[in-house]
């Protein structure tokens, strides 16, 4: 006990001095409402607590907005970015956990708990039901497979055979929180406190994965599965693996959208929704998993104030953004910045030689 | 030596049995289960069931055979493909329907794209703006809003006349319903705001600074002059949208005269050229930067895909309506429904064969058109030099350049060709299914899985494929209205219009898990 | 003059430096040999000189015209010809269009028939069949033919023996020497004995970089340079 607690402090102050950044961030996030209040609203901190009317309370719900995009977009990343798995089904894990934790609140009557334990099956059933053609298909084939099952989700979500439900094309409304610190509505200030909470935790989890032998063989698939598979690794299990932690992310993230949503359209199960999260992983930097926290954040902003400025021609621009960022920004914001760092560093040319890529 | 070549002769072989094994039964299998599928219709259902598949099929068809050339020669897949075929409907319903305003647009647009012709001109312009990239490059925005504003005020300055989708006087769903009751006017037109001279000379400058503009982004300037062809054709273009201006109303009074058929004939032609048009400017300037990054080529079409249907919300509205059939498919009354093959010639709307009924123009010519079209590819593929080099393409890309063929020039080609076909079948489709944004998404999905299923890269495979997702589609809505007595269920089972996709999903899925390179589609690429 | 020029090419693929300095004059009318050993970068050579991998510095010549920056196409048709390593064979073409798909005019292939079907009597007998059904040695010979059908004054030929039976490296042999009286050729062979009776000059390749050439007579003498870089011959 005596010789244990130096080398936990110990190890405890490594783990701080290395999350420095990320603390910081938290630290930031927890502040920014109080900061707002003060600043902007003219209103004390009291305010936050009592779910004053004000900037800070719907910046807060802004950000809960953010952090949900960002929980989403950080599990296409671990697919797509990390994996290098082309799927175009992504839409229908974030879907699966909105509607699911909706219908099941709403119509259903289980216990949140029990909720959740239903949730997480579900996230892995519908992980073996993307990966079953692994084994047989990859590259745009995957992609296609993946797209087809989405979009049936798509349609039966919609039909009016289940619109007791799932409300049909308008969409699930009228999910009731069912605890007090999930309430949106009436306790924003504790849900945007979980919603960091859960963002944080599950950014440590992931960059311990991509750290992780694991994570050194889904990006070796990524570049080479030959070479991995060469190398002795069964890469099945470890692309099932990628789709099933990325199926519960997603999962998550559907549920706290369906708790701060008033209402669950389908359009989160549409390949829409799945462009959505190839675009702010591209914003931020396809397979950097700060870049999927990045991008979400610089989406929802732009998607935000674009509406603001344009109204309905704002949807025009963010396609236009997303066609401008394919062009000329292939590597996102974290990514050009991480490529420049290394420029400086090592005089290499070597990204620039990838951008530029080979005349034909 | 010889005994090895022998022995590898023989495993390639038996290699090649071992292969389509699996083939031959799966479509065995396949046929088997069609056919039991029909035996359990009633007799006078079953030939309208796959007379109705088959025209579902050849709208597929139509996206299908697009997506496979361009697949197969290119590795693109295009994911914006849908929304080309989406595009062709509504041009094509403009053109049919609201003639007078399509003629307004072009005008301007001519004008715009004319100085886009003489781009070597530019680009050697452009080599001469800075000395850095960078210089190049922060002139080139400078020079982008520049044009972009020229070009805006310019078009402002032009007659147009735009219905408003948010008025339903004058939304195109009121003018569908005109023209089905034959009542439609001529909208009345503007004239020019301001010196008519003026608008046009500055949409020609705002279309050379955006060109130059364009240029000034390259990374390298090639060296080419501007070939008298080439200024010919641009002076060509301008002279067209002054004589289109001057002669607008006897134009739109000609167009206007002619019968609904005649007009839907000319939609045809001139959305399959807009088809090409604009398959061809995708191609040359956001898929070609990108040829060394296919990922990213896959997530730009879905990008330009998204972009196309803003476009038709903003210009067409967001409600859904309806596009008049042509005369010459709609007719009722004395003599009608036709009888037999003869039917379909005799200006009826329905036709009755083998005790079924259908519709000429569904089930009569779009099956026609489809079938004409498989015919015309496969001669172009197989007669033509022009088929030739992309069959060969389609194989070796780099070869064929290093015989001295321009390949990016084949490859721009292949994709004008195949989204006209996309546009081609919009046209077609929308008199039977009407117009919405999401018609480009579905399609594209039944094309997409027809594509897995026959084989990515087979032509043949595409229009196999294509023909059993629409009949499996039929049969399901089919047995949705008959029913299905299935043991230990006391009701019939009625599969509902929900399950129609997801059927086509679970073939796919099946197909794949046992040829992964689909029925056609060869197994090593 | 030199028909083909290369001077100090260096060349990438992806990320890896494969042409580390190539320097090399093909004269007009002769048979140039590359020789060196495997991954020596004698294949990039001969597909930078065509265009088909870019060069990151460096330039290259054909008759006396700038082609480094050129695309493939262009430089094909200032009268190159490629006959690459795998032969490259259009599978689901006939072995009619595999040749007529090089025409770079019309009629080029009419004016050649002749000539081509002299050259390899097999290739007529076989004209119908696709290009799939060629064995090995026929699908080179038809890989050479392609090469003549437009009139090339340079053809770049990689490795015709490989994996051919002794008596078909000889008709192939007896091929590019006739050939020959028509174009120059620039010949990258494994096989140095074929190399040495074909070539009037060589080229040696090591580590991506021209180490030594000259005329082939005096190579067939020096063994100990053989040895050094062409191994055992």
């Amino acid at each position: 006990m005596t010789s244990a607690n130096p080398s936990v402090a110990a190890g405890f102050r490594s783990w701080l001095q290395r999350r420095r950044g990320l603390l910081l961030l938290a630290a930031a996030l927890v502040l920014f409402p109080f900061v707002i209040s003060i600043l902007i609203d003219g209103q004390g901190i009291g305010a936050v607590f009592s779910n004053d009317q004000g900037n800070a309370r719907f910046l807060q719900g802004l950000a809960i907005e953010i952090f949900i995009l960002a929980l989403y977009a950080i599990s296409y990343d671990l697919v797509l970015g990390i994996t290098g798995l082309l799927s175009f089904g992504h839409a229908m894990f974030f879907a699966v956990g909105a509607y699911g934790f909706g219908i099941l609140l709403k119509s259903f009557d289980i216990a949140w708990p029990v909720v959740v334990l239903i949730l997480l099956v579900a996230a892995l059933v519908q992980a073996v039901l993307f990966a079953i053609v692994l084994p047989r298909v990859k590259g745009i084939t995957f992609a296609l497979v993946t797209l087809g099952l989405a979009s049936v989700f798509w349609i039966v979500i919609q039909s009016s055979d289940l619109s007791d439900w799932a409300g049909a094309e308008i969409g699930l409304q009228g999910v009731q929180p069912p605890v007090w610190f999930l309430d949106t509505t009436n306790e924003r200030f504790a849900f945007y406190l979980v919603t960091i909470a859960i963002l944080i935790g599950v950014f440590i989890v992931y960059t311990r994965i991509v750290d992780s032998p694991a994570g050194k063989v889904m990006v070796a698939i990524r570049e080479n599965e030959d070479r991995a598979l060469m190398l002795g690794y069964n890469t099945f299990w470890f692309k099932l693996l990628a789709l099933t932690v990325a199926s519960i992310t997603a999962v998550l993230a559907g549920s706290l959208h369906a708790l701060h949503q008033p209402i669950v359209t389908p359009n989160v199960a549409g390949l829409g929704f799945t462009v959505t999260a190839l675009l702010m992983i591209l914003i931020g930097g396809v397979g950097t998993i700060s870049g999927a926290l990045v991008g979400a954040a610089v989406f929802r902003l732009l998607q935000f104030y674009l509406d603001k400025w344009f109204g309905g021609a704002s949807d025009l621009l963010i396609g236009l953004a997303y066609v401008a960022i394919v062009l000329y920004l292939p590597f996102g914001i974290v990514g050009t910045w991480r490529a420049k760092a290394v420029q400086r560093q090592k005089g290499l040319d070597f990204v620039g030689s990838l951008v530029s890529g080979r005349k034909r | 030596m010889s005994s090895r070549a022998t022995d590898a002769k023989a495993g390639r072989l038996s290699e090649v049995i071992r292969e389509n094994r699996t083939r031959v039964t799966v479509l065995a299998v396949l046929l088997f289960l069609f056919l039991a599928a029909f035996g359990g219709l009633d007799r006078e259902d079953w030939f309208s069931t796959i007379m109705q598949g088959l025209s579902v099929g050849a709208i597929t068809f139509l996206v299908a055979s697009g997506l496979s050339l361009i697949f197969g020669l290119m590795d693109v897949l295009n994911l914006a493909h849908g929304e080309i075929f989406m595009l062709g409907a509504y041009v094509g319903w403009t053109i049919y329907t609201r003639f007078d305003t399509a003629l307004d647009i072009v005008i301007p647009l001519l004008l715009l794209a004319a100085p886009f012709l003489l781009m070597p001109l530019w680009r050697m312009l452009a080599s001469r703006l800075g000395a850095t990239p960078g210089v190049r490059r922060a002139i080139g925005w400078g020079l982008l809003l520049g044009g972009g504003l020229v070009t805006w005020l310019s078009v402002t300055r032009f007659p147009l006349v735009i219905w408003d989708p948010g008025d339903f006087a004058s939304s195109p769903g009121s003018f569908s319903t005109q023209i089905d009751l034959n009542v439609l006017e001529p909208l009345v037109a503007d004239s020019f705001s301001g010196a008519a001279a003026l608008a046009i000379i500055g949409l020609i400058l705002g279309g050379s600074i955006l060109a130059l503009a364009m240029s000034s982004f390259q990374r390298t300037a090639t060296e080419a002059a501007v070939g008298t062809r080439r200024m010919v054709t641009a002076a060509g273009l301008v002279a067209l949208a002054i004589i289109l201006h001057l002669s607008k109303s006897s134009i739109n009074e000609w167009v206007f005269g002619l019968s609904t058929s005649w007009r839907f004939f000319l939609a045809m032609a001139i959305a399959v050229v807009i088809g090409a048009a604009v398959g061809a400017f995708i191609e040359v300037l956001l898929i070609r930067p990108l040829y060394d990054r296919p990922i990213y080529q896959l997530m730009l079409t879905l990008g330009v895909g998204f972009i196309l249907i803003e476009v038709v919300r903003e210009v067409w509205g967001r409600p859904e309506f309806t596009m008049a059939r042509p005369a010459l498919f709609n007719g009722t009354g004395e003599g009608c429904p036709g009888q037999g093959i003869g039917g379909f010639f005799s200006g009826c709307s329905t036709v009755e064969m083998f005790g079924a009924r259908l519709r000429v123009y569904n089930e009569g010519f779009i099956v026609l058109v489809g079938i004409l079209v498989l015919v015309g590819v496969t001669l172009l593929l197989k007669r033509t030099r022009i088929g030739m080099i992309i069959r060969a393409g389609v194989q070796d890309p780099d070869m064929v350049e290093a015989l001295g063929i321009n390949v990016r020039r084949v490859f721009t080609l292949v994709f004008a060709l195949g989204s006209s076909l996309a546009a081609l079948g919009g046209v077609l489709a929308a008199p039977s299914i009407g117009l919405s944004t999401g018609m480009g998404a579905l399609f594209l999905l039944s094309a997409l899985i027809a594509l897995a299923i026959g084989g990515l890269t087979s032509f043949t495979g595409a229009a196999a494929g294509a023909v059993l997702v629409g009949l499996l589609q039929q049969l399901i809505i089919r047995f949705g209205q008959q029913g299905i007595d299935l043991p230990f269920l006391a009701e019939p089972f009625k599969p509902t219009p929900t399950l129609v996709p997801a059927a086509s999903v679970l073939l796919m899925v099946i197909v794949l898990l046992l040829l992964p390179a689909g029925l056609f589609g060869r197994s090593e690429r | 003059m030199s028909l083909l020029e290369m001077r100090d090419v260096h060349t990438f693929i992806g990320q890896f430096h494969i042409l580390e300095g190539i320097t090399l004059e093909v004269p007009e009318g002769a048979i140039v040999a590359l020789l060196g050993r495997n991954g020596a970068g004698k294949t990039t050579t001969l597909k930078t000189a065509m265009g088909l991998t870019p060069l990151r510095s460096g330039t290259i010549t054909f008759d006396g015209v700038d082609i480094s920056e050129r695309r493939s196409f262009d430089i094909a048709s200032m009268g190159l010809g490629y006959v690459p390593e795998n032969r490259a064979i259009f599978a689901d073409l006939s072995v009619e269009e595999n040749l007529r798909i090089a025409e770079r005019q019309k009629g080029d292939f009419a004016r050649k028939e002749e000539f081509i079907f002299d050259l390899f009597p097999d290739l007529k007998r076989l004209i119908r069949l696709p290009g799939t059904n060629l064995s090995g040695g026929q699908q080179q010979m038809l890989a050479v033919a392609r090469a003549l059908v437009a009139d090339n004054r340079l053809l770049l030929i990689d490795e015709p023996s490989e994996g051919l039976a002794p008596v078909i490296i000889e008709h192939m042999m007896e091929a590019i020497r006739q050939l020959s009286d028509r174009s120059t050729v620039l010949l990258v062979e494994q096989n140095f004995i074929v190399a040495s009776r074909l070539a009037h000059h060589y080229v040696i390749v090591e580590e991506g970089r021209t180490v030594q050439a000259g005329a082939m007579a005096d190579l067939v003498n020096d063994e100990e340079t053989i040895k050094k870089y062409l191994g055992a011959a």
